[in-house]
């Protein structure tokens, strides 16, 4: 009886704080790193985290409500995590220079075929579904 | 230093965590905040703040790796990052359970794409090597790209770099690219920004609309997700 009464206030507390559920993420994504290195599967840790949240809100073991303003947080600032990431050029001088410029360029025009090629193939399977009907919800809008 | 009891060097290491840390969260705050005003592709706080902040450390003529043991810590937050998607996924069952096959499509396609350009225009360009290698995991989010990098013999560090390039320049011109292509369904326009531009693209996307963001977000992380699973079979390809 007293333990589902500290559950229940937990509960309770973990809806309100924000503090609690990014503390949340971050023991979700632990615990993956820890299955991680038990099992050698060959993911990151966090893939595994977003699959143990992934099954506690589809068992509803967890309300949707005391998860999602932590995810808002990490979701809203993710580009931060990156910033460091970037400064890792400052370990590869060659890169300050003519190697640098093919690079970019690899990367710019591959990357435009990559969304190009992509957003036909949508486009293209979403106008197919559509004739059969199935997906006639759609918003269409022009772009 | 001898008698306080702190262990040598510690004091020092402290200190780096707090100055550089704080550095990177103050100029990427600045940025985020300019760049709700201008809203240029200059002014991502993707690209700004590391500008900034490379400015910064060649300036006061610190090793990168002081700076990298400083804020470490922000690069492992994009492990509970990665948790973080469960949400949207969660509260998009019902249109990933429509269209999943559509999205799934889109996924192949653009991995595929993104892989052979990558080392088709790297090729061309004369680039070999393990350059070459790290340069095809590029459309993939960094923590899954890392994993991938690694295991088919790329370096994952300097994949890192090429994914955040590849996310600036996507989120910068895919909006060029969507007043050129016949786009008219909003998962074409989703699809777009999370398989080009994975994180970058998502926020761009999110500002188009809520159903691109989420479709973007929700690419990103099938991406990921598809290239981990298919790097071991790439890697015997490539080996």
């Amino acid at each position: 009886m007293s333990l589902h009464a500290t559950t229940i206030l937990f509960r309770r507390r973990l809806h309100m704080s924000r503090l609690g559920q990014i503390l949340l993420m971050i023991g979700l994504w632990l615990a993956g790193e820890a299955l991680v290195r038990a099992t050698h599967l060959p993911l990151p840790g966090g893939v595994l985290g977003l699959g143990l949240l992934l099954v506690l809100l589809f068992t509803r073991r967890l309300s949707v409500h005391s998860a999602r303003r932590g995810a808002q947080f990490f979701l809203g600032e993710l580009l931060l995590f990156f910033v460091p990431a970037v400064l890792a050029v400052l370990d590869h001088p060659e890169l300050f220079g003519w190697l640098g410029l093919k690079v970019a360029a690899v990367i710019l025009l591959g990357t435009m075929m990559v969304m190009a090629v992509t957003a036909l193939v949508v486009e293209f399977c979403c106008r197919l579904s559509m004739r059969e009907g199935n997906a006639g919800h759609v918003r269409h809008r022009m772009a | 230093m001898s008698g306080t009891g702190w262990p040598e060097g510690a004091f020092e290491t402290a200190a780096l965590t707090v100055f550089w840390s704080a550095a990177t969260i103050g100029l990427y705050w600045a940025a985020k905040r300019l760049n709700q005003r201008l809203r240029r592709w200059w002014s991502s706080p993707l690209l700004l703040a590391p500008i900034l902040l490379i400015a910064l450390v060649l300036g006061l003529h610190v090793s990168y790796r002081d700076y990298m043991a400083g804020t470490h810590w922000l690069l492992a937050l994009m492990g509970p990052a990665t948790v973080a998607f469960a949400v949207p996924i969660f509260e998009q069952r019902a249109m990933i359970r429509r269209f999943w096959a559509v999205l799934a499509m889109g996924v192949v396609a653009g991995s595929g794409t993104s892989m052979l350009t990558a080392y088709g225009l790297a090729s061309l360009l004369g680039l070999g090597g393990d350059l070459r290698l790290s340069l095809l995991p590029r459309s993939v989010s960094t923590p899954f790209a890392m994993v991938v990098s690694g295991d088919i013999g790329g370096v994952p560090d300097l994949t890192a770099v090429f994914v955040v390039c590849t996310g600036v320049f996507g989120a910068a011109f895919g909006e060029a690219l969507l007043l050129w292509l016949p786009l008219r369904s909003s998962l074409a326009r989703g699809a777009l920004f999370g398989m080009g531009a994975h994180g970058a693209g998502v926020a761009k996307a999110h500002q188009l609309g809520a159903e691109e963001g989420t479709i973007a977000g929700l690419v990103m992380v099938m991406v990921g997700l598809v290239n981990v699973l298919a790097a071991p079979m790439l890697a015997m390809v490539l080996r």
